[in-house]
């Protein structure tokens, strides 16, 4: 049973295999740099697409239901990686990593014949090499009864549920969309540390926090703005360090701010139509009526300090 | 799917649960709703199945500056946890069991042993109330799944039933750069193209061997896969893709999606 068995092969096989895996990571950078899915992932794809091969779907049995219920149909998981070294900047990365990831996740989707990539995780793999990170994305690509393939499938970062909750309700998630945004700020006049003095605001340090952050989600609008007309479902991952100057050279102070979030599109006061039950959860402490599965490992966000 | 069990069901249960146990007495490390809802789903557990299987890693390195499958390692992984599935599902054949459901999957590391691994399966053994054999995976065995009680009684009113929980596996060497590589791209972001198509190979590889097994067992589908990325206490550049999940089949009255009860919104008002 399995493929334990296709390991046993004599030598020529595995000399055949070693040939294909270079046939095939060729393959990979090629079409990586041309944004088309690989040879071997768009094969498995439209098999999945055609019937010919199982569909591959990361929903829950429960979200099966709702999905089936609502006529959409799994395809298959899709993925995504870009890779980035920061030569120039961390922060800034981040929106271009997942800005890759998100149109190749997309390109995938529209080779598998999707309307739609649904439960779209966002992860980093732990591997800690040379100041670079990768940026992943797994989702699960469906195709709409009745509905054509899309030119551009949506990407939905929700999970199905709230994916099909969102769709009754008239409003469609469309994407993913960064703001990132950092600076630096050299300290000449000694400003930024007030130890001598009681209670009194850091003004410059305030004022690096506030440009940062506005910058950022200014940035996050108008990323938003190419694919919706709203975003949801904010993380925000910000950190602030200080670093020391040196021989008559000033202290130094470096702001990032990174903000992601899924996009959507949604009429104004369109109200929504199903009616809701007040229930008393009697489960004894955490209901789970009120958890919800993380949608990403790739920030230890300062979430709960309290995110904007 | 009644909640109602005949009178003879419980007769023959009663026989299948004496004739694994001697004591009459099921085991299962169900919770109370999983419990519940297994039975509402028209199954009663019969046993724990256990497979173990502890196994020696052997030894391979990928060369420096290459991205390649580290096979040895691949085989090791994929061995070890066919062997302790195998071994779980064997026991739940022996105690005549239509299918194990909520079968967790754990790899721990022996301390005395860096290549010793331990593999564990363990799941809870199940019967069809009304002795409907239509449940058996398509080899006439039990059924394996992943999924928890819950969920079991969701894929059933979404029109599928579990067959097998099938998997892929992939242990990965991640090419390293050359020390001058990085030379060329300071004051620049730059992607890693290497490292990039090392992810997209390595994940490949582990889908379709999981998509694979799904086919073997004549599947329709596979739901609740998660893929995920693991290290074993390898070196720095080796990792494990894992793809994971429970291959379906449509039941055998299938349930149109109209049929499916639309759910029903509630606001806990705890807090």
């Amino acid at each position: 049973m399995g493929l334990f068995d296709l390991f046993k092969g004599p030598t020529p096989e595995q000399k055949a295999a070693q040939a294909e895996a270079a046939h095939r990571q060729a393959d990979i950078l090629m079409s990586l740099r041309a944004n088309r899915p690989p040879a071997s992932t768009l094969q498995r794809l439209q098999d999945s697409r055609a019937g010919k091969a199982p569909w591959i779907a990361t929903l829950s049995p429960a979200e099966l239901m709702i999905v089936r219920s609502h006529g959409l149909r799994p395809i298959s998981a899709v993925s995504a990686t870009s890779w980035l070294h920061y030569g120039w900047s961390w922060t800034e990365g981040h929106a271009q990593g997942w800005g890759l990831a998100l149109e190749r996740l997309k390109a995938e989707a529209k080779a598998a014949g999707a309307n739609a990539v649904l439960d779209v995780k966002m992860r980093t793999v732990p591997l800690d090499i040379e100041s670079s990170m990768d940026f992943t994305l797994v989702g699960t690509a469906v195709y709409v009864d009745g509905l054509p393939p899309s030119h551009d499938p949506i990407v939905a970062t929700v999970p199905a549920l709230e994916f099909v909750k969102l769709l009754e309700a008239d409003v469609v998630p469309t994407g993913i969309a960064v703001g990132a945004h950092y600076e630096w700020m050299s300290d000449w006049r000694g400003v930024a540390s007030r130890a001598w003095m009681g209670n009194i605001e850091s003004n410059a340090l305030s004022h690096l926090w506030e440009t940062v952050r506005h910058r950022a989600h200014a940035q996050l609008r108008a990323h938003a703005k190419t694919q919706g007309n709203g975003v949801l479902a904010h993380l925000n991952f910000s950190q602030m360090f200080e670093r020391e100057g040196g021989e008559n050279q000033p202290k130094q102070y470096l702001a990032r701010h990174i903000v992601i979030a899924t996009t959507v599109d949604a009429r104004r006061g369109q109200p929504f139509k199903h009616d809701v039950q007040i229930t008393l959860d009697v489960h004894a402490g955490r209901s789970p009526l009120n958890t919800s599965s993380r949608h990403h490992q790739s920030y230890q966000t300062n979430e709960r300090e309290g995110a904007i | 799917m009644s909640g109602q069990m005949p009178e003879h069901a419980r007769e023959r249960l009663k026989g299948l649960r004496s004739s694994a146990h001697s004591t009459g007495v099921f085991t299962s490390d169900f919770s109370v709703n999983e419990f519940l809802l297994v039975r509402k789903a028209g199954f009663e557990p019969i046993g724990l199945c256990v497979g173990t299987c502890v196994y020696h890693v052997g030894i391979q390195y990928g060369s420096w500056s290459k991205n390649q499958e580290l096979d040895v390692l691949s085989k090791a992984m994929y061995h070890a946890r066919e062997l302790a599935m195998s071994r779980m599902r064997a026991e739940a054949a022996a105690m005549g069991a239509d299918g194990i459901v909520g079968v967790k999957l754990t790899i721990k590391r022996l301390e005395w042993d860096e290549h010793l691994l331990e593999f564990i399966a363990i799941g809870t053994g199940v019967v069809h109330g009304d002795g409907h054999k239509g449940f058996r995976a398509h080899d006439g065995g039990p059924f394996t799944s992943d999924l928890s009680g819950q969920d079991f009684w969701a894929l059933l009113h979404a029109g599928y039933r579990p067959v097998e929980m099938v998997m892929g596996s992939c242990v990965y060497h991640v090419a390293h750069r050359g020390a001058l590589a990085g030379l060329g791209t300071a004051g620049r972001n730059v992607e890693l193209e290497n490292f990039t198509a090392a992810m997209y190979e390595a994940r490949e590889i582990a889908v379709e061997r999981m998509q694979f097994e799904a086919a073997a067992a004549k599947a329709e589908g596979v739901v609740g896969v998660d893929i995920h990325e693991g290290s074993h206490g390898w070196q720095t550049h080796v990792i494990e893709f894992f793809a994971i999940g429970t291959a379906v089949l449509p039941l055998e009255q299938e349930i149109a999606p109209e049929k499916i009860a639309d759910p029903i919104m509630v606001l806990s008002v705890n807090d």
